[in-house]
């Protein structure tokens, strides 16, 4: 998968045209193959861009920031980054208008070892659904099939006292940086409940019970949200399987929330606004 | 004066290992989910004291931890009243093993701030009562920079002990300091034999001579720090943190690192307040009580931060507050090297 000189040819067109005002895409580290993003705001910096089976990291994080708001953005979107996009626009969060999508038909990304990394291996949408552009091949599938996440599989077989110890090692590793919430393009919130020092709940300590309230809150404010594009897993200083939580909720929500994953469809308000009566409610008390 | 070397084989450095285990409350690097921490152990299985330095955290959260205790706090109706801690754990004697050179370079850098203004009691309790053991590295990481920087790394004094794996195949373990001499005199070295300055001088010399050639990474730190130091204003820095998320994770990996915050965490009518990490990277990290913030755009926030590595703290205190691990660039999620960031603020600068 290299689309480097398509995406270079069109970020010179639309600086030509004068379409963007800066283009969001990723470059070379300069010594090995992995990338780092890159925000081009001189036409002269495009050769830099590049794109590869390296491009890791969800771009649509960037239109959070200073650099983008209110202007045009030229955007590079995999798969997973498409669908996050598109909840970034179902949730008003950004105007259609203001960006130019480059999208990709992703044949998955590869982690640090070379292999190709877990959630490319699950992934159910590998082309963008959002674009003004599409490289590559469609993948040409037109109906859904879900496929569970290994690991997620493997942990709802053992008992529930095993699963308990397991989380609760997951949240004493946890070292409460809230890198994790930072580098999600789907948390924009521009003062999150988990990192206010003053918030008695979700206080700044970094002790197991705090580390589970805020993981625990996170990944429900991204339950039928969350993409999975990993960049939290990226984040973590800790290695924790931060998938498992996201995974888990997108499997229940798929089986009882009318079959709904995030963000395929665009404006799809999520599994939270679908309401119907005929959802399952024997599990309230 | 001089302290005593010793030299032994792999299985004897092992039994080293087992030993001080056996004696002492000894902390090393524990594999969980992959990365490695530095925790309590009782067994070498347990633990790699050689952990690759990519995937070891720093061991700062022993004499910083993550999370402390400040005060207990119970409101009544005559007042409030305030309570000491429980005791502190950190502060007991103990052993780390399997630390590496620029963390316990950093800890050399952290007394200078720790000893300042402010005497940190706890701080000075849990170094006091550490023995710290180095190993030298064989091989530079991909992101390491230890030699480009203000400090001796061959001559480095601030471990207790130093272990060399040398080019002969032997491991050399020598004392650098009173506390580390002592251990080293008691029993622990049983396995090992006394050996003279003149046998070990050559093989550690060679040592760092093929440890020094294997740095990707080098930097004239006089000139960056020379020419930071002269130009807050470039623009270079808003270009250097356009790809930054903000994401704070390099400051809770930073070895150096040493901001907090206060949080309180209440029941009723009793509580907790708590020290814990935090970032200038955060976007309130400088926010006042009045709202004013004057560190609001992102730009501004790097800049305090390769500024503070780079140039504050070597002002204030004489030491470069970076030590080059690297740590930040391998926890980056999207690949900032610091590195990186501080030789092109100083290259563009030199062009302006």
């Amino acid at each position: 998968m290299n689309y480097t000189k398509q995406i270079q040819d069109i970020a010179s067109q639309l600086f030509a045209e004068g379409k963007i005002d800066v283009f969001v895409g990723y470059r070379l580290n300069g010594f090995d193959d992995n990338q780092v993003p890159v925000l081009i705001k001189d036409p002269q910096d495009v050769h830099k861009l590049v794109f590869t089976d390296k491009s890791v990291f969800n771009l649509v994080n960037y239109l959070k920031t200073d650099h983008t708001r209110r202007k045009r953005v030229g955007l590079v979107v995999k798969g997973c980054d498409s669908r996050s996009l598109n909840l970034m626009l179902t949730e008003n969060q950004v105007k259609r208008e203001n960006i130019y999508v480059v999208g990709i038909c992703c044949e998955g990304v590869t982690d640090d070892a070379g292999q190709k990394m877990q959630n490319c291996v699950d992934c159910m949408v590998p082309d963008a659904v959002v674009s003004d552009e599409l490289l590559g091949t469609a993948s040409g599938a037109d109906t859904l099939t879900y496929k569970m996440n290994a690991d997620v599989a493997a942990l709802s077989n053992i008992p529930l006292t095993e699963r308990a110890a397991y989380f609760e090692e997951v949240f004493e590793n946890c070292i409460r940086c809230n890198a994790c919430r930072h580098s999600c393009p789907l948390c924009y919130c521009a003062k999150c409940c988990i990192d206010q020092e003053t918030a008695t709940l979700y206080n700044g300590a970094n002790t197991t019970s705090a580390a589970f309230h805020a993981l625990m809150t996170w990944s429900l404010h991204l339950a039928g949200r969350c993409v999975d594009c990993r960049n939290c897993e990226k984040a973590c200083p800790s290695h924790l399987p931060l998938h498992l939580l996201h995974k888990q909720n997108e499997s229940v929500i798929f089986e009882n929330f009318q079959e709904h994953l995030a963000g395929v469809i665009p404006e799809d308000r999520g599994a939270f606004y679908k309401y119907s009566l005929k959802d399952p409610d024997d599990f309230i008390m | 004066m001089s302290f005593s070397t010793f030299v032994t084989d792999k299985a004897g450095l092992q039994k080293f290992y087992e030993a001080i285990m056996a004696s002492q409350e000894t902390y090393a690097p524990v594999e969980k989910f992959g990365k490695f921490d530095f925790k309590r152990v009782s067994a070498l299985a347990e633990c790699d004291p050689e952990s690759p330095i990519a995937k070891t955290m720093s061991i700062k959260p022993l004499f910083f931890p993550r999370t402390a205790k400040v005060m207990k706090f119970v409101a009544t109706s005559a007042g409030t009243d305030v309570s000491e801690v429980d005791e502190d754990p950190l502060a007991v004697k103990r052993v780390i093993l399997g630390v590496k050179h620029c963390d316990a370079r950093s800890l050399q850098v952290l007394d200078k701030v720790y000893n300042w203004d402010y005497i940190d009691t706890d701080y000075q309790n849990r170094r006091q009562n550490t023995v710290i053991i180095s190993t030298r590295c064989d091989k530079a990481d991909t992101h390491c920079f230890c030699t480009s920087l203000d400090y001796d790394v061959e001559n480095l004094d601030a471990m207790d002990i130093l272990v060399v794996h040398g080019t002969d195949g032997k491991e050399y373990i020598k004392a650098r300091t009173e506390k580390g001499n002592e251990l080293l005199s008691s029993d622990v070295t049983r396995h090992a034999s006394p050996v003279t300055e003149e046998i070990t001088a050559p093989v550690l010399k060679s040592q760092y001579a093929s440890f020094a050639a294997s740095f990707r990474l080098k930097m004239n730190y006089k000139e960056v720090n020379e020419k930071l130091s002269k130009i807050f204003d470039t623009p270079e820095f808003e270009n250097v943190s356009g790809n930054c998320v903000s994401c704070n994770t390099c400051a809770f990996v930073c070895p150096t690192c040493h901001c907090f915050k206060i949080s309180d965490e209440k029941i009723k009518d009793t509580g907790v307040r708590y020290k814990s990490y935090d970032s200038c990277n955060n976007g309130y990290f400088t926010l006042m009580a009045g709202g004013h913030n004057p560190r609001p755009a992102k730009y501004r926030r790097w800049r305090q931060r390769a500024m503070h590595k780079f140039v504050y703290y070597k002002e204030r205190f004489g030491e470069n507050l970076c030590v080059g691990c690297g740590k930040c660039t391998i926890s980056c999620p999207v690949n900032i090297s610091i590195f990186e960031v501080v030789n092109q603020v100083s290259a563009a600068a030199m062009q302006e």
